[in-house]
């Protein structure tokens, strides 16, 4: 047991933080003001290496441990939540199953791109009826001699539009349960942006992380290569399942980075903001809140980094990811609209930041499985 | 009111611009029936100016006698002198039964005539029927037979309520458009033709007529259309809405879609149902190439009747469908115009 980041990790913080402050702080607010995606942004990360962090080497990657990405994602949303959540869509919800599951051309042509950042990559499960139901799922895909042919749409799509390599998930066929009940068989595939028959639809006007580009994918006869099946046919509802355990550590770290970059963010200014004569860090209520806030965070950033940890050392850190996600994004939320409250008027404004992280923070309760779901996965492993 | 002296079954037989309206061919129709119940025969009652030579074609639809009230005051419909004159009309020929067609005009006509006449009337029926009341003996109570037992929904379409007259007369309806079928048509079929004019004192309840608009309504709020024909992602692009237009216009509906054909830019937003657009409960609604996403069903799923179009079998808005077709919209749609153009013009 030991609490001290090792000097690798050190380094490697002090890396993304710079970065952090001077590429993507001064973007933030016009980011979020014109809904455009960071393009530019997104390109240096690229060059920095921070598209694949966890990748290993062989494989175009910066060979690092899940606590390094963990660290690079929770920098990036101090500033910027839009930027934060680019990189753990890409790196956890595409690079990781392709990663995980793919064979070694499809390593090859897929992964090296996207791990070098040459390549920007997305994920698609979820649709108009199947959201936290994965198995409402009705985008059907059908093996045509060596070629398979996708039909159907996904909704709210991280990176959608922006990305080039996707994995999807489509119904290939039924089966029955032990209650001989029809269950859907899902399988995942990679589509590249640009297969005829893959287009886009709507944008989501967003509340909040409105840099990052959520779009509508849409498949009408789009035919992909037989070779473009990740995985064995069948098995995308495991596949879709266990990428998302460690996408949770990815958006665990974006709302622990929002907390934290709020709380930073209220200390400065209580510290310099005057009422009835002195500073309103000067004022108990104000010293209690800090303190309350700094101390969830500080919670919410061990269970955070202990899922890290879980994911390089285990097997199976389902529970230790939903945990993470659960707690760091509920006090993502709290600690957000305390940091509102303690900037008062100033606070509602756009002129400050908080405004903005409040809205950041709200999504990170809903996405990659809602805080509800995170309950079930939890529960559903203690009281089995 | 002596019952036994009304015999008979009367229908309001319609005419605007001396044209005989399809409810008066739908009216003797359903007249036919319970005539033949009642062991009597069916009167048309053409009120007009100029409308003599109109009974040929009531008689070629079944009718077995026209009373015409032909009078210049009787030009176009107004209120005081059409009801004078079928109030005029009942009074002379005692009807046992007097139907009116639930239009515009027959919903202003019928209720004044009741009321003049002192006599029971049931609006907006949709389905008549000969038989006993009460429908099962109560101790105590006279069963009366042959009785006009006449079926209406009440309360917003929640209810079926069958309603009767027992001890006035005439019995009186208006009967809702487009329910009775009317009967094939018989050319040269000849009617007992009377004519009957109860004399005509303009007074005060005399409306004047200043302006009479006839316009083609383009565009109809979608919240107050009847027949939506709504279009999904799978039209496949704002031209080939030409297919939903054109049966909308053939079908008398108006056209509306789901949030991906206003995201793709092909209708305005106005035209959206859904959560996110507009809520909409018409008569009919046809989806045309629309999944059936929640976002959309919780739009349109109070529709009376929902018929659905589109490729994919396992679609979720076939779950909610009255009626589906699973097949190609650009093959299916073109032939449902084609048809309901010929059912529509054998019906004129």
């Amino acid at each position: 047991m030991d609490f001290t980041l090792s000097k690798e990790h050190e380094m490697a913080r002090s890396l993304f933080r710079e970065f952090a402050e001077k590429e993507v702080k001064p973007l933030a607010k016009e980011v979020d003001e014109t809904e455009t995606f960071p393009r530019a942004t997104v390109e240096k990360m690229a060059k920095n290496g921070f598209l694949g962090i966890p990748v290993p080497k062989e494989y175009g990657g910066q060979g690092c441990d899940p606590l390094t990405y963990v660290m690079c994602v929770e920098e990036l949303s101090k500033v910027c939540g839009t930027t934060g959540v680019i990189v753990s869509a890409h790196t956890s919800l595409c690079c990781d199953p392709i990663l995980t599951y793919g064979t070694e051309e499809q390593k090859q042509k897929y992964l090296v791109p996207l791990a070098k950042g040459e390549k920007l990559g997305a994920f698609g499960l979820t649709e108009p009826g199947a959201g936290t139901d994965a198995q409402g799922v009705q985008t059907k895909a059908v093996l045509d001699g060596d070629e398979w042919v996708l039909n159907g749409s996904k909704i709210f799509i991280t990176n959608g539009k922006e990305a080039d390599v996707y994995v999807i998930f489509a119904v290939t066929g039924v089966t029955e349960d032990k209650k001989g009940r029809k269950k859907k068989l899902f399988s995942a595939f990679i589509v590249e942006k640009g297969t005829p028959g893959f287009t886009f639809g709507t944008k989501e006007k967003k509340m909040g992380i409105r840099g990052s580009s959520t779009y509508e994918l849409i498949f009408t006869d789009c035919r992909i290569p037989k070779e473009n099946l990740l995985g064995p046919e069948g098995k995308g509802f495991s596949i879709a399942m266990h990428t998302l355990d460690g996408g949770r550590i990815g958006i665990a770290a974006q709302a622990l980075g929002l907390a934290e970059g709020a709380l930073e963010t209220t200390i400065a200014y209580v510290k310099e903001r005057k009422q009835f004569g002195r500073a309103i860090a000067a004022f108990q209520n104000t010293q209690f809140q800090i303190a309350d806030m700094a101390t969830k965070v500080e919670a919410a950033q061990l269970l955070v980094y202990k899922a890290a940890m879980a994911k390089a050392t285990q097997k199976v850190y389902s529970v230790e990811a939903a945990k993470a996600k659960l707690y760091a994004a509920e006090v993502a939320m709290e600690v957000t609209t305390k940091a509102v409250q303690l900037h008062g008027g100033y606070g509602y404004t756009r002129e400050y930041d908080v405004e903005r992280m409040m809205r950041d923070a709200k999504i990170t309760e809903i996405y990659e499985g809602t805080s509800e779901v995170q309950r079930m996965v939890i529960s559903g492993a203690l009281l089995k | 009111m002596n019952l036994e002296e009304y015999k008979g079954v009367f229908i309001f037989a319609q005419q605007v611009d001396n044209v005989v309206s399809g409810i008066a061919y739908e009216l003797i129709g359903k007249g036919k029936e319970l005539a033949k119940d009642l062991g009597t025969e069916v009167t048309a009652v053409l009120i007009g100016y100029n409308v003599k030579d109109l009974a040929d074609d009531l008689a070629a639809y079944g009718a077995d006698r026209v009373i015409v009230v032909d009078d210049p005051e009787l030009k176009e419909y107004r209120t005081e002198p059409y009801a004078h004159a079928l109030a005029s009309v009942i009074q002379k020929y005692k009807p046992e039964v007097m139907l009116v067609g639930a239009t515009a005009i027959g919903r202003d006509l019928g209720p004044r005539v009741s009321a003049r006449i002192h006599t029971g009337l049931t609006a907006d029926c949709t389905q008549l029927e000969i038989g006993d009341f009460p429908l099962n003996p109560v101790p105590g109570q006279e069963q009366k037979h042959n009785q006009l037992l006449m079926t209406r929904p009440a309360f917003g379409g929640n209810t079926i309520a069958t309603i009767a007259c027992p001890n006035f007369r005439p019995q009186m309806a208006t009967v809702r458009p487009g329910v009775m079928q009317k009967l094939p048509k018989v050319e040269g079929a000849k009617a007992v033709v009377e004519e009957f004019n109860p004399g005509f004192t303009p007074n005060r309840n005399y409306v004047e007529i200043l302006d009479i608009v006839k316009s083609v309504v383009d565009t109809v709020d979608i919240m107050d259309a009847k027949i939506l024909v709504s279009g999904g992602r799978g039209v496949g692009s704002a031209e080939n809405f030409k297919l939903l237009d054109d049966l909308a216009e053939a079908i008398g509906g108006t056209v509306s879609c789901s949030r991906a054909v206003v995201d793709a830019g092909w209708k305005p937003k106005d035209l959206q149902v859904g959560q996110t657009g507009k809520t909409v409960r018409p008569n009919v609604y046809f989806a045309i190439g629309i999944s059936g996403a929640i976002q959309h069903l919780a739009g349109m799923e109070e529709s009376d009747l929902i018929i659905a179009i589109n490729k994919d079998e396992s679609a979720p808005i076939f779950d909610v469908a009255d009626y589906g077709i699973v097949g190609d919209l650009n093959k299916i749609v073109p032939l449902l115009t084609q048809h309901i153009k010929e059912v529509k013009a054998q019906n004129k």
